[in-house]
């Protein structure tokens, strides 16, 4: 059964999805060619700085148009930008000391394809996706605002893009700061891939709450983040190293990343708003 | 914003302990499986010694090294398993043996300084056990590096008029997180 009061598309979360994932690629576009027309000289702190400023932005980007656009029946901010919190301090408390003290990934998950793959399924993905489960789970799940199976998406895409912002802090305190142009495609590739995989979980959650599930349902959903999540992982490795190893190395090319993370978050969410628009007639259509 | 009366299902009420438990044994099995990556092997045998080395990492015969085995995953310093093997009189001790190599680690690392020694068993075997520790900086000096410090360990073994000292380097923050597998590796050589 589900409430009469779900009944309700909210278009602008999917106009706010495919706002960031083209906004992330045009920001990365803007920063890749101010960085290359005045090749800007930094010293070690302001690096680090701007390093930070920029795993910032896409976070940043998604909250603005959420503001903008979220006005029909707004959610209220402070639980959105509460659950990008939490899903931010669970990364940094749990997630990233988890993966790479813990279970060392680095140390072993690139020893070869299946070993990357059944990694990043099994290590990587179930962190990163139970964690940005629990950070809605375990806050705004259980109160009133959270009223409609949409809900489940933003909530969650905000706590995935709070997972991808520490993700990025950290990637670039650990370098001691990155390089403009490879740093930020690599930044905007994991805010895509965290704000993709989060939508499915979102999707599950929302269905969870307000259908009559069966109890296989959430693992399902979490299980089937963290495939996509460990398999984008071990594809986006192949796609950037495809330029093969020469005489002068190894070549990479990190805008086959962002593409392919392009493309996996406009399929995803293009699934996800398939399957809530599904749902949504299906039910309209028992009634 | 609305209200509304929450629908308690069955998917409800234990989704959160079904969810927890699929992720544990996830992990489960992802710790397992990082186990049985680790202890992949790859059979040695030269000069009547014989090891399992870790499966992945770079060999190389470094001058005065029977082998040596190193993780190029590890951050900072590689981390580096090494064998030799030096003639020694009959009536030499693995005490004795390990000294020699201490004083030419002494003559050829960084900042060389050790930091324990003492007599312990491997395999129900004497030997003798010493660690130190040196500073590695890479010889290019253009290179904006800071020098890594790096923890050593040897283990001294004589038999037959041979000192086999089986060594294990690690950075410093590598170095106790690596141990047990070190001491696999360890339990593995035979001579």
């Amino acid at each position: 059964m589900i409430h009469p009061k779900t009944l309700q598309e909210r278009k602008h979360v999917w106009r706010d999805e495919f706002l960031l994932i083209i906004s992330l690629i045009v920001f990365v576009g803007v920063v890749y060619a101010l960085d290359s027309a005045l090749k800007p000289v930094f010293t070690t702190s302001t690096l680090l700085l701007t390093g930070v400023f920029l795993a910032l932005v896409p976070a940043a980007i998604w909250l603005v148009f959420f503001y903008m656009q979220d006005r029909v029946e707004p959610e209220p901010k402070h639980y959105v930008l509460g659950v990008f919190g939490l899903g931010a301090l669970l990364a940094a408390a749990v997630g990233v000391p988890l993966v790479e003290n813990v279970f060392r990934v680095s140390h072993w998950i690139y020893a070869d394809a299946l070993t990357t793959i059944l990694g990043g399924i099994l290590v990587v993905g179930f962190v990163q996706e139970f964690l940005k489960y629990a950070a809605v789970r375990y806050s705004i799940y259980h109160s009133a605002e959270f009223d409609e199976p949409t809900d489940g998406v933003i909530y969650a895409t905000a706590a995935g893009l709070g997972y991808a912002t520490v993700l990025n802090i950290q990637f670039v305190v650990s370098n001691g700061g990155v390089d403009l142009g490879a740093g930020v495609i690599r930044m905007a590739v994991v805010a895509l891939a965290q704000a993709s995989f989060s939508g499915i979980t979102g999707y599950f959650l929302g269905r969870a709450k307000f259908e009559s599930e069966q109890i296989w349902w959430m693992p399902l959903g979490i299980t089937l983040a963290a495939v996509a999540n460990g398999l984008f992982n071990w594809l986006r490795g192949r796609v950037v190293q495809s330029g093969g190893i020469s005489l002068t190395g190894a070549s990479a090319n990190p805008w086959l990343g962002l593409a392919l993370a392009a493309v996996v978050a406009l399929g995803t969410t293009g699934a996800v708003l398939w399957l809530v628009r599904r749902n949504l007639r299906s039910v309209q259509m028992t009634k | 914003m609305t209200t509304h009366q929450k629908t308690v299902s069955l998917g409800d009420r234990y989704a959160e302990t079904t969810v927890v438990i699929v992720t544990v044994i996830a992990l489960l099995a992802g710790w397992f499986y990082k186990s049985s990556v680790e202890n992949r092997s790859v059979a040695f045998e030269s000069d009547g010694v014989s090891a399992a080395l870790p499966a992945g990492w770079l060999r190389s015969e470094a001058e005065g090294d029977l082998i040596r085995t190193t993780d190029r995953t590890s951050a900072g310093f590689p981390t580096t398993y090494a064998i030799s093997k030096l003639a020694v009189a009959a009536d030499v001790t693995p005490a004795r043996a390990a000294s020699f190599q201490t004083h030419d680690r002494s003559q050829q690392l960084t900042g060389f300084r050790v930091l324990n020694q003492q007599t312990v068993l491997v395999n129900g075997q004497e030997a003798y056990q010493v660690s130190y520790v040196f500073v590695e900086s890479d010889p290019n000096l253009t290179q904006a590096d800071i020098p890594s410090v790096v923890l050593g360990m040897d283990y001294t073994l004589v038999t037959d008029g041979q000192a086999i000292t089986v060594s294990y380097w690690a950075d410093e923050h590598e170095f106790e997180p690596g141990l047990n597998r070190f001491n696999r590796f360890l339990s593995s050589v035979k001579f």
